[in-house]
């Protein structure tokens, strides 16, 4: 098996246990720890796709919520510092990125006579 | 601000917003497949499939970098923070964007692989270790699936279950999405490019991009909110009762890192958390509508008494205990739980 079908491979088995946790979620937990949630039921498809995607952290949330243990102040503390490094990573990013493909770009002369490969490495 | 869930929450200002945007997008998508072909270089035509490809992926990019470049606006002057309102629909067009971009790369270059088409885009080409010929279509796979992760938790469900600072961070991968853009951008087409017009629109929109955003983050650095030293009894100083206008607030950093916003609403002080519980917005940069403070980001709303959304809203943020000694505005830097009332302190109008 290749890396890319073995990466596949793995991608489907992340996204079939999402399916599992989305449908546990969707029918039985979301009503316990959102009461905005309990009678609303046309909206809950709509999160399937984010729960096959991030489906530990919401088990996670899910055990938080159903165990009391989330912390009230903590829902108004906004992370306002990690901008800064936002912003730094995205500059850097930026930066980098333009410098490597101005780097490798290659202009070459429109007239250039072709080459046979074979040819050119024999001389 | 809702009681129950229900799948989108639509006002004539969204549909305003949702018409504006797709007006633009289609302006954008018919320009580029039927005005830029006769402007740009002819000497190696490609197919409708490509063009196509590159009219959805370029939209894309643009989308992104308007995304990005609304944030640090509306920080810098908040005259932009209209365009903040219904960001969240702008995120989950860019990703079908996006994804139509991707589906012509699949369906154009891998329609008669023997493999299946994923596995081939992965293992068409392995040259991870050279600059030139990268493997560039990896940093659109992690643009892509970094703008699902956004758009697929962008209800308003994901926020209160999540917890609006979990959220934040989550949606931090924005940046990793754009970065990862440009490389896109940059390692790809940017290399085959001999008209420069179209990339340097692109890589310029992405300098412009970062450029904002560093100029937000020193901007909040030297003239954000100030601290709020320690004064008496535990309690810290915010300012004199004279600096807070009639409906307005002042936001003052707590020695724990929180913000506090003391507001003054007919000539009495309250305080409540700066966060939204919406989405953490900035309160205290927000009015006093109505008799209730109004986010400036979304218009969720809060009796500045107790902290709590009117009903049926179920919404509710913390209150801090406010006093006034001599010419100083004093607040306990410990909140009290959300929606705890807090009896509102009458500004002496000596020292209004």
């Amino acid at each position: 098996m290749s890396a890319a079908a073995t990466l596949l491979a793995v991608v489907r088995i992340w996204l079939w246990i999402g399916a599992g946790v989305a449908a546990l979620f969707l029918t039985v937990g979301i009503g316990r720890v959102d009461e905005d949630a309990r009678g609303a039921w046309i909206f809950r498809p709509l999160l399937v796709p984010g729960i096959l995607l991030i489906w530990p952290l919401v088990l996670w949330r899910w055990f938080v919520l159903e165990t009391g243990q989330d912390n009230w102040m903590r829902r108004h503390t906004p992370p306002r510092v990690a901008h800064r490094a936002a912003a730094g990573f995205i500059a850097t990013g930026i930066g980098l990125a333009i410098i490597l493909g101005v780097a490798a770009k290659q202009d070459w002369p429109t007239d250039i006579a072709p080459v046979q490969l074979t040819d050119g490495s024999a001389s | 601000m809702s009681v129950k869930y229900i799948p989108v929450q639509w006002n004539p200002n969204k549909w305003w917003y949702d018409t504006i945007m797709l007006a633009g997008v289609g302006a954008f998508l018919w320009v580029f497949v039927h005005i830029v072909p006769e402007h740009v270089d002819h000497s190696r035509p490609v197919d409708r499939q490509i063009h196509l490809m590159r009219a959805f992926g370029a939209c894309a990019f643009v989308m992104l970098s308007v995304i990005l470049a609304i944030g640090p606006l509306a920080r810098l002057d908040s005259r932009f923070l209209p365009l903040l309102y219904n960001r969240r629909h702008f995120g989950v067009m860019t990703l079908f964007v996006a994804l139509s971009h991707a589906s012509y790369v699949l369906d154009w270059y891998f329609a008669f692989s023997p493999t299946p088409r994923l596995e081939a885009l992965l293992s068409s080409n392995t040259s991870f270790g050279q600059v030139g010929g990268f493997p560039f279509e990896i940093f659109g796979i992690v643009a892509l699936v970094s703008l699902m992760l956004l758009a697929f938790t962008s209800h308003d469900f994901w926020m209160k279950f999540l917890s609006p600072p979990v959220w934040k961070r989550l949606h931090y991968t924005v940046y990793l999405a754009y970065v990862a853009a440009v490389a896109h951008v940059a390692l790809g087409i940017f290399q085959d490019q001999r008209d420069h017009t179209l990339t340097v629109v692109i890589l310029g929109s992405a300098v412009v991009v970062a450029s904002l955003h560093v100029w937000a983050a020193l901007n909040d650095r030297t003239s954000g909110d100030p601290a709020a030293p320690l004064a008496t009894a535990g309690f810290v100083r915010v300012c004199a009762p004279g600096d807070i206008e009639e409906g307005r607030a002042r936001i003052a950093l707590l020695p724990n890192g929180d913000r506090v916003a003391v507001f003054r609403h007919e000539g009495k002080l309250s305080a409540i958390s700066n966060a939204c519980a919406h989405q953490n917005g900035p309160l205290g940069e927000g009015r006093i509508v109505d008799c209730l403070v109004t986010c400036p980001w979304h218009g969720f709303q809060y009796n500045v008494t107790d902290g709590r959304s009117p009903a049926p809203f179920t919404e509710k943020v913390p209150t801090y205990n406010v006093r006034i000694e001599g010419s100083s505005v004093l607040v306990d830097p410990k909140a009290n739980p959300p929606g705890t009332p807090v009896d509102p302190v009458p500004v002496p109008k000596a020292l209004t």
